[in-house]
C-alpha cells in the first residue's frame, strides 16, 4: 500500500474530526468507515489497536486515537498532522459558540439541525459496530465474534461495567479462546 | 492568570482523565473554588458549549480557558487537550510489534468485539436524547443504511442530515 500523503492525511482529519457530533465515539465511528471501509488506509486489527488503547491513554480518548492513526499512517509527523486537523477548527468553533451561547440556545432552527445531526451520529456508530463486526463474522468464527460482542453489549448495559473492564475482558476471552482468522498485517509504519 | 499555569492546571485536569467530562471535577476544584477564576455558570456554560458544536465533548475545556483568560486562554485549553494523546504511541508501538503473535491477534480481535459492543452500548443514551419522533428516526435509519449498504461519502450524511433538521424546524 502507497503511503497516504500529509495532504490527504490532514484533510480527512480535518473533514471527520470536525463535521460529527455527538463526542468521540461517533467520530471514531465514521474513522472507521472512512479509514478501514473505504479507504483500507487502515486494517480492521489496527483500527480496534488504536480505539482500545485510547481508552486506556490519558485524557480525550478520540484524540489519543487520532494520534494513533496518525502514527500508524505516516509515523510521528503523522500524528502532529492528524491530533491538530482533527481539533483546531471545532476548537475555534467552541470559542465562538462560548461567546454567543445564549443567543443560540434561543435559536429553534440551529436545534433543529444540531438534533438531526445527533440522530445521524446514533445510525453512524450503530453502522460502525456492525462494519467492524460483519468481515470477521465468517464460517468457524461466527459463535466467536459474537459471543464476545453481545457479552460486551450487555456487561456494559446490563451491568453498567466500565468500558476499559469490558475492553480488558474482550481481550483476555480473545486471547483464550482460539484464533481462527486469517493472517493479518500489523505491523509498524514504513 | 499566568498562561502557563492555567496551561499546567487544565493539563494536570485532562491528563488525569479517562474519558470526555471526567476531568470536570478537578477543574471545578482548581478553578472555581482553589483559585476563584471561573464560576460555576461559566462552567456550566463551557460544558454546554463543547456539547454544542462538533467535535468530542471535552472540547470544553478550550471554553474553559476562554472564560479564564480570553482568546489565549483558549489555546492553552487546546493544548492542555492535545498534549496527552501522544501518550498512545509508544503503547502503539510495543503492541503493533508483537502483533504477529497469535495470542494477541486473538486479543486485538477480541477487542474489536467489544468495541462493536461498546459503540452499540454508548449509541443508547445518544438515541434517548435524540430520536424522539418519526423524523429523527428516519435520519438514524437512513443514516445506518447508507453507511452500510452504500460508499456515500459521510460528509453528505452529516450535511443532508442537518438539512433534514432545519427543513423539519422550518415546517
Amino acid at each position: 500500500m502507497p503511503a497516504v500523503s500529509f495532504r490527504e492525511l490532514g484533510w480527512i482529519f480535518l473533514r471527520i474530526g470536525n463535521l460529527t457530533y455527538g463526542g468521540g465515539d461517533p467520530i471514531m465511528a465514521a474513522f472507521q468507515r472512512e479509514l478501514v471501509a473505504r479507504r483500507r488506509w487502515l486494517t480492521a486489527e489496527r483500527y480496534a489497536l488504536a480505539f482500545a488503547l485510547a481508552r486506556v491513554t490519558p485524557g480525550t480518548n478520540v484524540l489519543a486515537f487520532c494520534a494513533a492513526v496518525g502514527w500508524f499512517l505516516r509515523g510521528w509527523p503523522g500524528a502532529l498532522v492528524a491530533v491538530p486537523a482533527a481539533t483546531v477548527p471545532s476548537g475555534a468553533l467552541v470559542i465562538a459558540l462560548t461567546a454567543l451561547y445564549e443567543e443560540l440556545q434561543a435559536m429553534r432552527l440551529a436545534a433543529g439541525a444540531i438534533g438531526s445531526l445527533l440522530a445521524a451520529a446514533v445510525g453512524m456508530m450503530l453502522a460502525a459496530a456492525w462494519n467492524l463486526l460483519r468481515p470477521r463474522l465468517v464460517a468457524g468464527n461466527r459463535l466467536r465474534i459474537a459471543v464476545l460482542a453481545v457479552g460486551a453489549l450487555v456487561l456494559l448495559v446490563g451491568f453498567s461495567s466500565s468500558p476499559l473492564l469490558v475492553l480488558g475482558l474482550g481481550a483476555l476471552a480473545g486471547a483464550l479462546w482460539g484464533v481462527p482468522s486469517p493472517e493479518r498485517e500489523l505491523r509498524e509504519p514504513a | 492568570m499566568n498562561l502557563l499555569v492555567l496551561y499546567l492546571l487544565l493539563l494536570k485536569a485532562t491528563v488525569t482523565s479517562f474519558s470526555g467530562l471526567t476531568s470536570l471535577p478537578v477543574i471545578h476544584h482548581d478553578l472555581v473554588v482553589e483559585r476563584g477564576v471561573l464560576t460555576d455558570r461559566e462552567l456550566n456554560a463551557a460544558v454546554a458549549a463543547g456539547r454544542a458544536g462538533p467535535g468530542p465533548y471535552g472540547l470544553y475545556v478550550v471554553s474553559v480557558g476562554y472564560f479564564v483568560r480570553g482568546v489565549p486562554g483558549a489555546v492553552m485549553g487546546m493544548l492542555a487537550l492535545i498534549t496527552p494523546a501522544f501518550l498512545i504511541i509508544p503503547m502503539a508501538r510495543y503492541l503493533g510489534g508483537k502483533a504477529g503473535q497469535p495470542r494477541i491477534r486473538g486479543a486485538i480481535e477480541g477487542v474489536m468485539a467489544a468495541a462493536a459492543g461498546l459503540l452499540v452500548a454508548s449509541t443508547l443514551p445518544l438515541a434517548r436524547a435524540s430520536v424522539s419522533d418519526a423524523v429523527s428516526g428516519g435520519i438514524a435509519l437512513v443514516s445506518f443504511v447508507l453507511l452500510t449498504a452504500t460508499r456515500l461519502d459521510i460528509g453528505w450524511v452529516m450535511l443532508g442530515a442537518a438539512g433534514a433538521g432545519l427543513l423539519a424546524a422550518v415546517l
